[in-house]
């Protein structure tokens, strides 16, 4: 792009200035860093707008050069800008130099190893020393701007790399002794100063304080900056304030403790500081007394008495920062440089200063919060919380105490001490005759209501009222004597100024149950005995919304009743309708099903009606805990959804049954071969608790009859349950599998539904003993059993493979229940009852060393496979 | 104490954003700083347009005050000073110095050197006095000698050029603007050792010394058996030194008559080298007694060039200079109202102007006025409904006037009316406007011989004084009227 014009400039830089992103990222973004900088050297252009340049570039590094690169070869660019500039007085060179400090900084490219921050430093350090760097840097008379300039620039490097400046302490004090420009210089070795005792305190090093105050104005050893230093100092920046007594331990400040040399070394240091620091504007004496009363605050043996001298003259003003100064020596500090009388004066300025009427209000609101977080010798009070120094009685208050004629926060803010003072009152257990405190806050607050009770009045009156009750209800709480009058002082307010509702409800969910409580009911009495119409019943409804509960149910649905009939619109319905629903959580019954049967047939609204006749169904059929979490916030939804979205899906999630991924594993136990049919032994476990839980089974091929539920009413993780039988009844003697579903429900009141991994009924599982035969003859028993089998059954031999264990473990582990004849180890008669109707008999007999020949009878052929499996099957089972 | 960016607002109700920002400066080496301090609760600088947004919104300085809003309306959402915390982006921006004068928002956001969640107490941060200090700074400015929104511009345009001189980096090294507009152009005088850092050259010419010491009285009348009257002098006492010579010393002292009033809550400029402890100790919450100190108040100074105010004062006359009373009684569409005025004997019975001002809140346009004025003359303003009593330079030898009459008002028109949430029904005042040169109520002056001028060349020293009305209520005795808790104190 070419030279561009004044005017294309100017317009260039305004649109950047509407919104920098947009011009960014718009297509002449990419080239403005680059072109500013060109342009910059640029004849054509006048100082004027090369001035407007570089205050954008002050403004916006991070945008014109996002990254350490683009700032580094930025700064390059400024600074060799800089050096070219013809040795005429010019205004360019202080912005450069801004200009080149804030790239370096802003880009993150400040270190030892840019060659752009090593060209810089020497430059700004010789310019602060006053040193003559030859025609390139104007004439004579620019000098002391320049020297000043590159002050600032230094501190500001030091303030971002604390500890950078650590060797130039001596070289500092040197200039200031001399004929550097006070202020700047002033401020630069209060900054060194201090990064350096806090980083020395800090890593507990010793670096020879004395060594660093003392040299002269050639550093000793090479570079005077000390990046090792500023690495040091770098982890962490530190904060620049004297650290106020609660931030303290944070800071983690070591006390360093100098030597006798080091420490009057020091002390003439700060002692010259402060000399000199009347020739210093008053918010830069600020800045000097937070710098050096945080230097001194970590040095064991250094009395703060060296402020003293400036304290008188610093109370004295009417300065916001001196006195605010003056207030962090004193946090620092204490009774070291503040004594009991002193404090009591500070105290004093500092309540003129509150209320003084040549002071504007926003210095008075801040002298007030300094009044109110006053750091105390001795406070008494915790820590942090605001509270009205010991020493500042109702005396010292008196000019302090709202009126209705303040601006609001003049008077949030005095009413909050009037409060502390009634507080006060109270212990001394004043009576709250006229002119007490407690009194006068009664009739303030009476004032504010009636202000907001004004028909067509600001909203802002409105809130001040509220914010003012608030703030009472947060400092007296414990005081009927307040809260009584305030309670049907906002009772009548409402009864003057419905539409103040939104108000109410928000007062009613801020405030504890010390006006809660007995506001609600009087809200509550106030709505129910004044039935009113359209915008009136909606602000009412709104109210009862929050405060119906249990109590006054008959007042309350005789309201809703006859207020029904006003409903004609939809959103009156379910202003309404938002009264039941809170009625419907507070548990009450009768009476309200009554009216939601009569909102569900006279309202014509359907949605309206729907919404009746589903509360209705609700209440009418869901037990007191299900109908919370059914009206409750609905887990499903996010809080900040409408309520209309929050109610449906909390329904729709309550009163569906969830799809859900069973919590349940279920097993089967061991076989239990007694009873008249064969019982299924289920074990159960769950991963969380699951309440109400039913198990339903559906056997796979109908070859059991249907079976029933089984219900398990609660069950806990880790907690052992016992044993579920499910009573199987054969319609054929067949293995099977059952398809398993669990409904339950959640902790969180949700119904679920889970389909488990289905269970298998083996073949043996159907096994039952035959009733015991006649003890003499088992034998002849047997023998009946065998021979009625056939003609009608099947007869089969096989081979049944035996483990290492031998034929008597196998039948004892597998076969025990149904040995009818035993004669171990060789020989074993087996009769087994197959429900509904057959029987297995086997005899194993002459077993031989891997295996023994079954002879096996049934009366049922459809079985003879099945038991061929099961016996083949029985050594790999074991 | 750094401030990351600053800001200023007009304020334009009606137009879409109801306002504009005028200027607007950021420091990226003070935010790379927030940045590291803040941590996690770091929020950065938006850039005006939502900055703009939200600061209104806060202010409740947008056109939607219609309905509750929770984030603003909310009971618990209370600030007691002049510092918000704005929400943009999903982040609280905190805290933000903001405040309005004269339709215009003055803004900044101090550097806060440690996170900022919970929010330190505004006293332990540094930055809060001196962004206050920036921002009177530049209220100072723009207010001087500002005329019309021409000057406004110009103004505003200076102030880049400005704050580059006084606040480089956003650490403010001069809260005096003016100062630094010199400086601009007093680059080419050479400066010495001591020159102080608030005074940008030297004056040269004839040395002269002039003050001025203007009184306000304030005084809030009830004429009621249970509530007390209530008046207050504000002195402030302003100073132009043109002395040549670095740091020439000076002392100015105030004296008051045998009878005159002590000075009390004194406030001085920095410029006042040292403070005698019973000056620092005189305040008007001590109760008064005899032994209170009479002056001479001595203020030993090195004056800096321009005008400056040496110390302000307040203070506690026996009796208020005009006493009065102001009955109405409202009846239907009519109002009667008596009015009764008394100087008091001891104060100068010559004004530079008197005037009561009857205002009627809440009412619409006066249709009809009938009135008896035992001095002085009654001017009716129909459409503002308010009165206008010339009273003229002197009280009557009587020193006591009457006012009488019955005022009719026609229908109320919402549009034109503005609502003032005090005067409602019977509750309503009248207000005194006057000006006495030449005079203190206190007794309070500077003579000629009161100031030691320790530089070469005797100056010629000038002093002036006035008396200026503020805030001088009368309220209706018939009806209730807003209280302060020193009227309670019978």
């Amino acid at each position: 792009m070419g030279p561009l014009s004044r005017e294309t400039w100017a317009q260039r830089l305004g649109a950047f200035r509407a919104s920098p992103s947009a011009f960014m990222a718009g297509p002449e973004g990419e080239d403005l860093g680059r072109d500013l900088l060109s342009e910059l050297r640029s004849e054509k252009l006048s100082e004027q707008t090369k001035i407007s340049l570089l205050a954008l570039s002050l403004e916006y590094p991070a945008q014109l050069w996002p990254d350490a690169t683009a700032a580094e070869a930025a700064a390059t660019s400024l600074l060799d800008t800089l050096v070219l500039l013809p040795p005429r007085p010019s205004a360019l060179r202080r912005p450069l130099l801004l200009a080149a400090t804030t790239a370096l900084v802003a880009g993150d490219a400040l270190g030892p190893a840019s060659e752009a921050s090593r060209r810089l430093l020497p430059l700004l350090l010789g310019l602060a020393s006053g040193r003559d760097l030859g025609r390139g840097f104007g004439p004579a008379s620019e000098q002391r701007p320049l020297q000043a300039t590159a002050c600032e620039c230094l501190r500001e490097l030091e303030s971002c790399k604390p500890g950078l400046l650590g060797g130039c302490l001596g070289l500092l004090r040197g200039l200031l002794g001399q004929e550097g420009p006070v202020q700047p210089l002033s401020l630069l070795l209060a900054l060194a100063l201090r990064n350096t005792l806090v980083i020395q305190a800090r890593a507990r090093a010793r670096a020879g304080l004395q060594g660093l105050l003392m040299a002269g104005d050639t550093p000793s050893g090479g570079e005077p900056w000390n990046w090792a230093l500023a690495e040091e100092g770098d982890a962490r920046l530190q904060p620049q304030a004297p650290s106020w007594p609660a931030a303290e331990e944070e800071c983690g400040l070591a006390v360093l403790e100098p030597t006798p040399e080091e420490a009057r070394e020091l002390r003439a240091a700060v002692a010259q500081l402060l000399d000199a620091s009347y020739l210093l504007t008053p918010v830069a004496q600020a800045q000097l007394l937070w710098l050096l009363g945080w230097a001194l605050r970590g040095l064991r043996g250094q009395t703060p008495v060296l402020f003293k001298p400036q304290l008188v003259r610093l109370l004295g003003t009417a300065q916001l920062t001196l006195l605010h100064a003056v207030l962090a020596l004193k946090a620092a500090f204490g009774e070291a440089l503040f004594t009991a009388q002193d404090e009591a004066l500070l105290l004093r300025r500092l309540t003129v200063a509150a209320q003084h009427p040549a002071l504007p209000l926003p210095a008075h609101l801040f002298h007030l919060h300094c009044l109110l977080s006053f750091p105390e010798n001795w406070p008494l009070g915790p820590t942090g919380e605001e509270a009205a120094p010991l020493l500042l009685g109702p005396r010292l208050c008196r000019g302090l105490l709202p009126s209705l004629l303040h601006d609001p926060m003049a008077l949030l803010a005095r009413l909050h001490l009037l409060c502390l003072l009634c507080v006060e009152d109270e212990e001394k257990e004043e009576k709250g005759q006229d002119g007490s405190p407690r009194h006068y806050l009664e009739e303030l607050l009476a004032g504010l209501r009636q202000r907001a009770a004004l028909d067509g009045g600001p909203r802002a009156s409105a809130t001040l009222c509220f914010q003012a009750s608030y703030l009472v209800v947060q400092c007296l709480a414990t005081q009927p004597t307040v809260l009584t009058p305030l309670t049907h002082g906002l009772a009548r307010l409402y009864r003057a100024r419905p539409v103040l509702a939104p108000h109410f409800v928000d007062l009613l969910d801020r405030v504890g149950p010390e006006l809660g409580e007995p506001l609600r009911v009087a809200l509550r009495q106030e709505v129910v005995s004044r039935p009113g119409r359209d915008e009136a019943l909606r602000w009412h409804l709104q109210i009862l919304a929050e405060v119906a509960d249990g109590k006054a149910q008959s007042a309350t649905l005789g309201f809703l009743g006859a207020a029904a009939a006003h409903c004609t619109d939809w959103g009156l319905q379910q202003a309404l309708l938002r009264v039941c629903r809170a009625l419907l959580r507070a548990g009450v019954g009768g009476g309200l099903a009554d009216l939601l049967q009569a909102l569900a047939r006279q309202w014509e609204d359907p949605d309206g009606r729907d919404h009746a006749r589903l509360y209705y169904i609700l209440l009418a059929h869901l037990a007191g805990p299900k109908l919370g979490v059914a009206l409750g916030p609905s887990p499903a939804a996010p809080a900040l959804a409408s309520s209309l979205v929050a109610e449906n899906q909390g329904f729709a999630a309550v009163l569906m049954v969830q799809e859900a991924p069973a919590p349940i594993r279920l097993s089967v136990g061991p076989h239990r071969a007694a009873g008249p049919g064969p019982v299924l032994q289920l074990h159960v476990e769950v991963l969380e608790p699951a309440y109400s839980l039913e198990l339903r089974f559906r056997v796979e091929g109908q070859v059991y009859a249907p079976l029933g539920a089984v219900h398990v009413p609660c069950l806990c993780p880790g907690r052992p349950c016992r044993p579920l039988l499910l009573p199987l009844q054969p319609r054929r003697p067949a293995p099977t599998r059952l398809d398993v579903r669990a409904l339950y429900t959640t902790p969180t009141g949700l119904t679920c539904h889970a389909h488990l991994p289905p269970l298998p009924v083996n073949f043996a599982d159907l096994f039952l003993p035959f009733p015991q035969a006649p003890e003499g003859d088992k034998l002849g028993f047997f023998e009946e059993l065998w021979d009625s089998c056939l003609p009608k059954g099947a007869e089969s031999r096989l081979w049944c493979p035996l483990g290492p264990q031998g034929l008597e473990a196998l039948v004892s582990r597998h076969l025990e229940p149904f040995v009818v004849v035993a004669q171990p180890p060789t020989s074993y008669h087996v009769a087994i009852r197959l429900p509904p109707d057959s029987r297995l008999l086997l005899r194993l007999e002459a077993a031989q060393e891997d295996g023994v020949p079954v002879a096996l009878r049934t009366d049922d052929w459809a079985v003879l496979p099945l038991a061929g499996d099961y016996l083949r099957g029985l050594s790999a089972a074991v | 104490m750094a401030q990351r960016a600053v800001w200023l607002i007009s304020r334009e109700p009606g137009t879409p954003f109801c306002g504009t920002v005028r200027f607007s400066r950021r420091y990226p080496t003070v935010e790379k700083r927030a940045k590291v301090f803040n941590g996690a609760s770091y929020v950065p600088i938006p850039e005006d347009g939502p900055f703009l947004k939200a600061l209104l919104f806060e202010l409740r300085l947008l056109d939607d005050d219609e309905d509750f809003i929770e984030s603003r309306d909310s009971c618990s959402h209370i600030n007691k000073t002049s510092v918000y915390g704005l929400l943009i982006g999903g982040g609280e921006l905190w805290p933000v110095v903001a405040f309005l004068k004269n339709n215009m928002i003055y803004a900044c956001v101090p550097l806060v050197e440690q996170t900022l969640s919970p929010h330190p107490p505004l006293i332990s941060i540094s930055g809060i006095s001196q962004g206050f200090e920036l921002l009177f700074g530049v209220q100072d400015f723009l207010s001087l000698s500002q005329k019309n929104d021409t000057e406004l511009n110009t103004k505003l345009n200076q102030l880049p050029d400005l704050l580059l001189q006084a606040c480089p980096f956003g650490t403010l090294l001069d809260a005096n603007l003016q100062n630094s507009l010199d400086s601009i152009n007093f680059a080419s005088v050479t400066h010495s050792q001591k020159q102080p850092a608030w005074k940008v050259g030297t004056y040269k010419g004839k040395p002269q010394v002039s003050i001025s010491i203007t009184e306000k009285v304030k005084s809030m009348q009830y004429d009621k058996q249970d509530i007390a009257d209530t008046w207050q002098v504000v002195g402030t006492v302003t100073c132009k030194c043109d002395l040549e010579g670095i740091m020439p010393n000076v002392t100015i002292s105030l004296s008051l008559p045998t009878n005159g009033s002590p000075l009390q809550d004194i406030l001085v400029h920095p410029c006042v080298t040292s403070l005698d402890s019973a000056i620092l100790t005189s305040s008007s919450i001590d109760a008064m007694d005899d032994s209170a100190f009479s002056g001479p108040y001595k203020f030993p100074l090195t004056p800096p060039l321009e005008s400056f105010n040496l110390c302000y004062y307040t203070s506690q006359v026996p009796v208020p200079p005009i006493l009065g009373f102001y009955q109405m009684k409202e009846e239907e569409i009519q109002v009667k109202i008596t009015v009764n005025l008394k100087l008091h004997e001891s104060v100068k019975n010559n004004f530079e102007f008197c005037e009561a001002h009857i205002p009627f809140y809440n009412r619409g346009p006066i249709t009809h006025v009938e009135y008896k004025v035992s001095f002085g003359q009654l001017e009716v303003f129909r459409e503002k409904s308010s009165l206008v009593w010339i009273i003229g330079q002197k009280f009557p030898k009587s020193m006591e006037i009457n006012l009488s009459g019955t005022v009719t008002f026609g229908a109320k028109s919402h549009e034109k009316q503005s609502f003032d949430e005090i005067c409602i029904g019977g509750t309503a005042y009248l207000k005194l406007h006057f000006r006495i040169l030449d005079y203190t109520l206190t007794g309070c002056y500077a003579d000629q011989h009161s100031v030691q001028v320790f530089a070469s060349g005797k100056p010629k020293i000038s002093t002036h004084r006035k008396l200026i009305s503020s805030d001088y209520y009368i309220w209706n005795s018939k009806a209730p009227a807003p209280v302060t808790y020193g009227s309670l104190l019978l």
